[in-house]
């Protein structure tokens, strides 16, 4: 009988998941309920995770809670650390929950809200918690391993330094990118710039009294680092109301783009109690609260969702990222589907802390069903917006035009109706300058964000206040990544070096820190500068290759995990990581062809080069600009050499593996896999 | 019957009070306020040589975490 209603019950989830997506997928008309993008998304979740996840971990991965953890096995209280499976959830989702599920999807909304939200719920399910989990999986069979280190193990030598390359790689584009998300959100707006500068001394302050006065006691720091980042929200306004002051704090994208390069090597280079410690466990904090309050003012508000399921811009001429709905809403997408990052934290810290095989499932797979979650909340954010207002803050001024009048006439003209007036209205009730230009997903996920907030608590009043907490939020989360990427990457920049020159590679000589330091903001900040100054906006340029390097890394990901699980004899199921790999591998590689290849000059990198070039041959550019075009042509052909050798260096990688595969499947090579041997758990079974 | 009522409110109240505990415990885990507890304890059971002042211990997590990707995208 229990059985019997068990299943009753999974009958109704699953029916009442089927009618949110049947709803959404088939809405036409008015405004629709976000209700109805949680109750598909949830519901999908609880029976992905139910079925899907169950089986993986029964047929595919057979978790033993028998089996002794890296954490119980080497238990010292400082790297391998037994850790509740509650806990280390909090934990591992708040590594992986990064600014890439909230930017993604306000960007690809231009496709309208239909093939976004479908696919960070069905990527999710069948690759991205794939991904994490069986990643996982793997570190913990094997002491906690890097995925680089199972790269070189399980695949070949090779293997494992391409991976690594790849990973410094993609981190430099991603610091670039993640950069000129916040560049554009900070641009003339004197308030947000000084509630987010206001955030390093408060950093300090907390670095300082974590350090000498109450070490380690992160909670009483971080209450009064959250109290004065507040504090400093809303003294930002008084900031924006005084001239003399707004002057100070009013600035454009070059001097952004350089103070943003001086604090990432300021972070890297002091030591890390002093600043990159104390802003993370601020942003720990903050991202937590504004995540559950934006799920709590959704379900609350209930907004309707005004984009159409569908836009025009599904043909590939989206004025926000050019490309045609495949390749590029997936590549878009990234994170909040499947991000190949998300495989470093599953082969990082976490499988150090886990205390059973079995708790693999609910942390790998449900995180990210988590962080799939923070994606279409993000999503129905962005879409709660009128498409014409969505479409003004997004588009840069090249493709809709400098004036507010042109700019709404062209928006107008797509059958998105908007007003100049509107977006000034907009910007003054939210306390800026302006809106209109501000691509990057930030802006427009904060005009959403603060919408749903105004209505939970304080209306209109506090729209502005609250628009400049959503933007500090964002800010504060992608500085975090920022400061502490630019970090590893020191420590992989001093790593490479030290093999030429060995003194370079010691991690505490002060001078090699500094090389390192600089060498790596150097190389992100030549990406984020070449953003800001592209006529085109920056974002059309550099998220594709943003998602197609993260995109690629998880790949790499499910390159290696599917050896691994041929080389346990898995072949007949085989296809849970197979499918998602080849499915990437098709996505990168043609979305790679069409960034490097394509005669949209809107899309390729060298057809754009190349128009320019013919229009200096041509003597169409005048003279005074001929120096800014070439700059922007020799960006727009390392775009293309970059994105040409991250492919390469990927299918290098297949090619390894098939290798493999092919020896070990049709040749009967035998397969050494290189798991630490089975030791029995000594703790009782409820431990 | 009001001596039972009285007990099983105080049943009630222990188990609140427990399981308030309980969350403050994983909170402060989950935020790495208890990391140096945690790390005494484990000291104490004798797998370690000389045990880290709580200043010590702080810096020298903060050194590995930091070294390392522990912030995604």
């Amino acid at each position: 009988m229990k059985r019997l209603l068990g299943i009753g019950a999974w009958v109704v989830v699953a029916a009442l998941g089927a009618l949110g997506l049947a709803t959404i997928a088939l809405h036409r008309g008015e405004g629709l309920s976000a209700t109805w993008f949680v109750l598909a998304a949830v519901c999908s979740y609880l029976v992905a995770y139910r079925l899907y996840s169950a089986f993986i971990a029964a047929k595919l991965l057979t978790l033993d809670n028998t089996r002794a953890t890296p954490a119980e096995r080497h238990d010292d209280g400082r790297d391998f650390v037994p850790t509740n499976k509650w806990v280390l959830f909090g934990h591992h989702f708040a590594a992986i929950a990064g600014p890439g599920p909230l930017v993604g999807p306000t960007l690809a909304a231009q496709f309208g809200y239909l093939p976004g939200t479908l696919w960070l719920i069905a990527g999710a399910a069948f690759a991205g918690c794939v991904q994490d989990f069986v990643i996982l999986f793997c570190s913990i069979r094997r002491d906690g391993k890097t995925l680089g280190e199972m790269a070189k193990d399980e695949v070949s030598k090779r293997g494992g330094t391409i991976a690594g390359l790849a990973v410094l790689a993609i981190m430099i584009i991603l610091l670039g990118v993640v950069a000129l998300v916040i560049v554009n959100a900070l641009k003339s707006s004197p308030w947000a710039t000084f509630t987010l500068a206001m955030t390093i001394p408060i950093a300090l302050l907390l670095g300082v009294y974590l350090r000498f006065f109450r070490p380690g006691r992160v909670i009483e720091a971080s209450v009064i680092g959250v109290a004065l980042v507040m504090f400093a929200v809303v003294a930002g306004q008084w900031v924006a109301d005084s001239p003399a002051w707004a002057a100070k704090f009013t600035m454009g994208g070059v001097t952004l783009a350089f103070a943003l390069i001086a604090y990432g090597f300021a972070a890297s280079a002091l030591p890390v109690w002093l600043l990159l410690a104390p802003r993370d466990y601020l942003s720990a904090f903050i991202k937590a609260g504004a995540i559950f309050s934006l799920a709590a003012g959704i379900l609350l508000v209930r907004p309707h969702v005004l984009m159409p399921p569908l836009t025009r811009f599904v043909d590939g001429s989206g004025p926000v990222f050019a490309g045609k709905i495949f390749p590029f809403c997936f590549i878009t997408i990234a994170c909040g589907a499947i991000s190949g990052f998300h495989s470093l934290i599953s082969s990082g810290t976490t499988p150090k802390m886990i205390q059973r095989e079995g708790q693999a499932r609910f942390i790998g797979y449900g995180a990210m069903l988590l962080e799939s979650f923070v994606g279409v909340m993000a999503m129905v954010a962005a879409c709660a917006m009128t498409p014409g207002v969505y479409f003004a803050i997004n588009s840069p001024a090249t493709v809709v035009g400098a004036t507010p009048e042109a700019a709404a006439a062209t928006i107008s003209s797509w059958g998105y109706p908007l007003e100049a007036g509107t977006m000034a209205q907009l910007a003054h009730s939210v306390g800026e300058q302006t809106l209109w230009n501000r691509a990057g997903g930030a802006p427009s996920l904060a005009v959403g964000m603060a919408h749903i907030f105004s209505r939970t608590i304080g209306g209109d009043r506090l729209l502005s206040i609250w628009y400049h907490f959503a933007i500090m939020f964002e800010a504060l989360f992608i500085l975090t990544v920022l400061d502490a990427g630019t970090r590893v990457g020191r420590f992989m920049v001093q790593e490479l070096l030290g093999r030429v020159w060995k003194p370079i590679g010691r991690m505490n000589w002060y001078p090699a820190i500094v090389l390192s330091s600089g060498l790596i903001v150097a190389m992100w900040g030549y990406f984020l500068y070449q953003g800001v100054v592209d006529p085109l906006g920056g974002i059309n340029s550099l998220w594709p290759l943003f998602g197609i390097s993260n995109q690629l890394l998880a790949a790499v990901a499910l390159v290696v995990a599917t050896t691994i699980l041929l080389k346990m004899g898995k072949l007949r199921w085989i296809w849970v990581t197979l499918v998602p790999m080849a499915w990437l591998v098709v996505i990168t590689m043609t979305a790679s062809y069409q960034k490097i290849f394509s005669a949209n000059p809107r899309i390729g990198f060298l057809s754009y080069a190349n128009g320019l070039a013919a229009q200096i041959a041509a003597g169409k550019i005048p003279a005074a600009k001929i120096g800014e075009m070439q700059r922007v042509i020799f960006n727009q052909r390392l775009d293309a050499v970059v994105t040409a050798v991250l492919a390469v260096m990927f299918l290098v990688l297949l090619v390894e593996a098939l290798v493999q595969w092919y020896a070990i499947l049709a040749r009967g090579k035998e397969a050494k896999l290189h798991e630490t041997p089975y030791v029995a758990t000594q703790w009782a079974e409820g431990d | 019957m009001r001596g039972r009522a009285k007990t099983e409110k105080r049943k009630w109240k222990i188990g609140l009070r427990a399981a308030i505990a309980k969350l403050w415990q994983g909170f402060r885990e989950w935020s790495g306020d208890a990391a140096y507890e945690r790390y005494a304890s484990c000291a104490e059971r004798g797998r370690e040589g000389r045990v880290l002042s709580r200043e010590e211990f702080y810096v020298e997590q903060l050194q590995k975490k930091y070294s390392r990707v522990s912030r995604c995208c």
